[in-house]
């Protein structure tokens, strides 16, 4: 990798960032174990790495932003997580700021 | 799988303890449902080549694992700046002590190359075993700051304790109307000072130092020094150490274009005291003679004359001193009246 593709690859990670969290968020309005929810975010248009998103949802969860419960599916136990009330209120803060820094880049554009 | 079990058995090692069970059964669940949609995909089960490349693709256990792991540091992003800081100025204050000490060592005895090589090769020494110390001191701080939050309050920086007004003067906007110090003039008075220390300290065993030729008739002459040089020397040393480490942090602090009235005042206060030593001497005997019964008669007026220049000369310099320590603290006395005029308008 040279130097520029190494520094445009720091610079779309840290652009990424913020943006998966806050679409993680937006998909679990709707409950998901980690498979489901990584299979739905990319049929999305947007891909996670497993190792990425797995340790994400538990960070969110300690946040208090995820319940999580384990249930039976499938003949198999999973982990099942879903926004919680102070999450519901995190993301409408959060997308009213997304929309705002989208219109200004769209301004600057 | 037995290579997916595997896999998950190497993640689970570098896993916390407490959560280690919860994260892998997760993880399992996760993975083997992958795992169903990729043979169903391919209407058989996964080859070892491709299983490997799979599990390849998902990480190395270790990195998986540190994704599970707190973001640790051992000195965090708050407390870095402080942590540079307080190295820097360690280092500092390493450095200038070890050179005191090294300088009155050589002062008091003769070294052997050995000896040199040795006082060279301790400096690194020194600084390292310095740098371990800040660095645990550090440490220690960031743990219990990390695991007791609420008791450390002000770690996080910006600092709500600091004043724009306290920051230092740029070139050419000196309070008073005061010419800044270049940075080449700082440098100088701090390397000219450190010169004049080490040359002080020498001066005692090495007496052509301060009297050149001179200092071989010493031993033939009538007199002697009285013990009053002592203190008064040592005092000297004590108010040289003491500008040259504020000039030094100066530097170092980047506010080397003022000179501090504070260090001004200061160190014109302590340099009063070598002189009240001298003044406390009775009868202004600052010379002796080695055998007053046997030369009194013929150096006495000599001796006296020699007593009153150097009352005189100590009474000059107290004079400037003094004046000197009144203007400095006059100039702050009318910079305060003007500020609280200003400040009352």
């Amino acid at each position: 990798m040279t130097l520029a593709e190494n520094l445009f690859e720091n610079l779309r990670l840290e652009l990424r960032r913020g943006c998966l969290t806050l679409a993680v968020l937006a998909q679990l309005r709707q409950e998901h174990y980690g498979y489901t929810l990584r299979k739905a975010l990319a049929l999305r248009g947007l891909e996670i790495d497993e190792s990425t998103l797995y340790p994400l949802l538990r960070r969110l969860e300690a946040q208090g932003l995820l319940t999580s419960e384990w249930r039976e599916e499938e003949k198999r136990n999973k982990r099942f997580y879903r926004l919680s009330g102070d999450g519901e209120q995190m993301l409408g803060q959060l997308l009213d700021e997304w929309r705002a820094i989208n219109t200004s880049i769209d301004n600057i554009l | 799988m037995d290579l997916l079990d595997r896999y998950l058995a190497a993640v689970k090692k570098h896993l916390p303890w407490q959560r280690q069970d919860d994260i892998v059964a997760e993880l399992k669940a996760n993975l083997e449902a992958q795992l169903e949609d990729k043979e169903s995909a391919l209407g058989r089960p996964l080859t070892a080549a491709e299983a490997e490349d799979w599990l390849k693709q998902l990480g190395h256990p270790i990195q998986v694992a540190a994704r599970y792991q707190p973001q640790r540091s051992l000195i965090g992003p708050a407390l870095f700046p402080f942590y540079c800081y307080v190295m820097k100025l360690a280092f500092f204050w390493a450095t200038l002590i070890y050179v005191i000490v090294i300088v009155v060592q050589l002062a008091t005895r003769t070294p052997s190359q050995m000896d040199v090589l040795a006082i060279v090769f301790r400096l690194p020494d020194g600084l390292l075993w310095t740098a371990t110390w800040v660095t645990l001191i550090f440490a220690i701080i960031e743990f219990a700051a990390f695991h007791c939050p609420g008791k450390f309050p002000t770690l996080a920086p910006p600092s709500s304790n600091w004043l724009p007004s306290a920051l230092p003067q740029i070139d050419g906007q000196l309070a008073g109307g005061k010419k800044p110090r270049s940075f080449a003039q700082a440098v100088a008075e701090v390397i000219f000072g450190f010169l004049f220390l080490v040359w002080w300290l020498l001066v005692p065993q090495h007496p052509y130092l301060l009297m050149g030729p001179g200092a071989a008739y010493l031993h033939g002459l009538p007199f002697q020094l009285a013990p009053v040089w002592v203190p008064f020397y040592w005092w000297v040393v004590v108010v040289n150490v003491a500008q040259l480490a504020w000039r030094s942090a100066g530097l170092i602090r980047g506010n080397w274009p003022r000179l501090r009235t504070t260090q001004t005042i200061v160190v014109s206060a302590i340099g009063l005291i070598p002189l009240g030593l001298l003044f406390s001497v009775p009868d202004h005997a600052y010379v002796l003679l080695k055998n007053p019964a046997l030369d009194q008669a013929r150096y006495g007026a000599a001796l006296t004359s020699i007593n009153l220049s150097i009352q005189w000369s100590a009474v000059a310099i107290c004079v400037i001193t003094v004046l000197r320590l009144a203007w400095e603290i006059g100039r702050i006395s009318l910079d305060a009246y003007h500020k609280r005029v200003a400040a009352m308008q």
